[in-house]
């Protein structure tokens, strides 16, 4: 079995396990530590808690706008919002592989992301779909125009370059002689720009056309990938899936519902 | 002597171990869910006193102690997985350093991306610290004053304490009065920095015509003070002695004028502290005001004074109290205006968290009350000498507001915020009226 097959075929269901139990292990540690605080919250309309609770969520980005314009820009919309969250949840194929394992997945088929402005040039002016031994093509995207700059690469680089920008970063930091900085800061990033840099080079035949390397670089980007997705719980990745809700849902009931700070 | 010289390993690990027995899910999210995009710091008051003093370059000792303590894999391979403790002296002092430029102001909470209170690790750093020998020693001394319960043990306190009562009695104030419905709770620390506020405080119970009484002598220096370097059983100490005291006059509700960290700690946090409720309701009298004032049970006469507010970060972000005192104060003054950053992100006068206590002018204002000299060693001295530059420049952000305001009177509601905003607004060069809301308010009362 070559590493491609391993990764898509073999891998990740004992991916998916692993992280399963990571994240049980991660998530029962807060259970088991709760307490329950016996205090009289302050009374607050139920609307403006609803309106606080969108401003919870809003207010560092607002901040981070106005006041850290170069990580607000790199770090929050190249990496994350234009970067990975739509490369991960709606390239095209990676709705391909989630629908393979997971159907109901399909159901974000329209709404996929070719991997390149020349694939999604196909979606304008190709006037029959395109043959193809999978169950759907991209061709029935509902992105329409915007996938000249709603595509793969743009978004690769993107986020590549918002990888960068974090790294540059740390190492800035670093070089201050921060404390809070630490090795695993570099491995995650490493890790995540490594994912990237195969991918990219995947979709582009890269370093060679043969289909030899093409199944070697694309299988080293799903086997970092399934990695990265084992060591998730364990890492500063676990924000996306936890770390994030918990917080701001948290500081919602303690400021604001509990305190009543509206 | 301060133990500031002194530096013990095994000290180090009981602290860390300590500190790591308090673990709860908050805290474990606040330890372990950070990413380091360091957004806390464009909000923190310290941050223009050096990057380093960022929170989330503040909070990270106490993670590297977590760590060390709770994580296999950082057990295992302590240099990757950030787990440390410190080895000499000098790195103990360097942590101490970053503890002691927390104000625990809550603003890195509300700028966290994750809902982080670097605040509240903070407060837990510094246990580790004082069980490591690292502790201001004029805190150290009014905690221990506290804990032992005498707190008029210094001729000093005694006597302004008893001046401050004489003026209370002419106010027909009873004193310890069983079946009282209302108690209020003055501290030590509000006799001598902000007397106006309890003679204030006096002046609108009477006039709200509230069944009320107050302790003969302070049941606290500013209860619960030991919470400034997070040591709970002493804070616990404190706190039954405050809910005993006040089951034994019977009262429903205690009221405070001290919206700093004293209304916050008993309104919130001391019923889980404690496990159980409290047994009586905790109100801060800007609630009574407010109150009166819209149910029109209350008017007050109108000054033309240019008047501004000072949130509290503890009465306002973190206790919820954030337009009601603008709305009592919209209504005793013409020319109210509120502060620039006035909201859930008030900017933080800078002294708050124990920190305007403990530095060279207050030591020197002690000595002098005490008669005494207080004895520091040079190690401690030197980092106090830098505190005091740091609090200056963290104070810098509120002064600039209060003088574009063009406030002549700056109204608050906090022990603390009074007397940094005394040292700042004069180190800063802007003449400003610093009042409490009690003192204030009760000015305009109708006769």
């Amino acid at each position: 079995m070559d590493i491609l097959n391993l990764a898509i075929y073999t891998l990740p269901p004992y991916v998916v396990a692993l992280f399963a139990l990571g994240a049980a292990y991660r998530v029962s540690r807060y259970i088991f530590l709760s307490r329950r605080a016996p205090v009289k919250r302050r009374s607050r309309p139920a609307s403006k808690l609803l309106i606080g609770l969108v401003k919870t969520f809003l207010d560092p980005l607002i901040i981070g706008a106005r006041l850290r314009k170069p990580e607000f820009i790199s770090g929050l919309m190249m990496l994350h919002i234009l970067g990975v969250i739509p490369l991960i949840f709606l390239l095209g194929q990676h709705v391909a592989m989630f629908s393979y394992w997971f159907p109901p997945y399909s159901v974000l088929q329209p709404l996929s992301i070719p991997s390149s402005a020349t694939s999604s040039a196909l979606t304008l002016t190709a006037p029959v779909r395109p043959a193809s031994e999978m169950a759907w093509s991209f061709v029935g995207s509902v992105w329409g125009p915007l996938t000249i700059v709603l595509n793969g690469d743009l978004l690769a680089i993107l986020a590549m370059l918002g990888v960068a920008y974090k790294l540059g970063d740390k190492v800035w930091r670093a070089y201050k002689r921060m404390i809070h900085i630490r090795p695993g800061d570099f491995a995650a990033l490493l890790l995540l720009l490594a994912i990237l840099v195969t991918g990219f080079m995947a979709t582009h035949h890269l370093p060679s056309g043969d289909i030899v390397t093409y199944r070697l670089v694309l299988g080293t980007h799903i086997i970092l990938a399934e990695i990265l997705v084992v060591i998730l719980p364990f890492t500063k990745f676990w924000h996306f899936v936890f770390g994030y809700w918990y917080g701001k849902l948290h500081e919602w009931y303690d400021l604001k519902y509990r305190r009543g700070a509206l | 002597m301060s133990s500031w010289e002194v530096f013990g390993y095994d000290a180090v690990k009981a602290g860390a171990r300590a500190v790591v027995g308090r673990l709860n899910p908050v805290l474990l999210h606040f330890v372990e869910n950070c990413v380091g995009c360091a957004l806390c710091e464009v909000n923190c008051p310290y941050t223009p006193a050096g990057e380093e003093y960022g929170p989330v370059e503040k909070a990270e000792p106490l993670r590297k102690i977590v760590r060390g303590q709770v994580f296999l894999s950082a057990r295992l391979l302590p240099q990757l997985f950030g787990a440390k403790l410190p080895r000499t002296a000098e790195e103990l002092d360097r942590w101490a350093e970053l503890a002691y430029r927390c104000t625990n102001c809550g603003l890195c909470y509300t700028t966290c991306p994750f809902g982080i209170h670097s605040g509240t690790m903070i407060s837990h750093l510094r246990y580790f610290l004082l069980m490591s020998g690292r502790v201001p020693t004029l805190l150290k001394m009014m905690m221990d004053l506290e804990v032992s319960g005498n707190i008029l043990s210094a001729e000093a306190f005694s006597r302004v304490w008893s001046e401050l009562a004489e003026k209370l009695k002419g106010l027909g104030v009873t004193f310890d009065r069983k079946g009282a419905k209302y108690v209020y709770l003055p501290s030590l620390a509000e006799a001598l920095i902000t007397p106006g506020a309890i003679v204030g405080t006096a002046k609108i119970l009477n006039k709200l015509g509230l069944d009320w009484t107050m302790p003969g002598k302070p049941l606290s220096v500013r209860a619960p003070i030991a919470g400034l370097v997070g040591d709970s059983e002493a804070v616990l100490e404190v706190t039954k002695r405050v809910v005993d005291y006040v089951a034994e006059v019977g009262a429903s509700t205690v009221v405070l004028s001290d919206g700093g960290y004293p209304y916050r700690f008993f309104r919130f946090d001391a019923p889980a502290l404690l496990g159980k409720p409290l047994g009586f309701e905790v109100v801060h009298i800007v609630e009574l005001l407010h109150e009166a004032l819209k149910k029109g049970g209350l008017n007050l006469k109108e000054t033309d004074r240019k008047v501004t507010w000072h949130s509290p970060c503890q009465l306002g972000r973190m206790s919820g109290f954030i337009e009601e005192p603008v709305e009592v104060l919209s209504s005793a003054s013409k020319n109210f205006v509120k502060l620039e950053s006035h909201g859930l992100f008030s900017k933080c006068c800078g002294g708050g968290n124990g920190i305007a206590c403990v530095v060279p002018p207050t030591l020197e204002m002690f000595e002098k009350l005490l008669g005494t000299r207080i004895p520091v060693s040079e190690r401690e001295k030197a980092f106090l000498d830098k505190l005091y530059k740091d609090i200056l420049v963290a104070g810098k952000a509120k002064v600039d507001e209060i003088k574009k305001s063009g406030a002549q009177i700056v109204v608050t509601a906090c022990v603390g915020c009074v007397h940094t905003l005394n040292m700042t607004t004069k180190a800063h060069g802007v003449e400003v009226e610093i009042k409490t809301l009690p003192e204030f308010i009760a000015d305009l009362l109708p006769g």
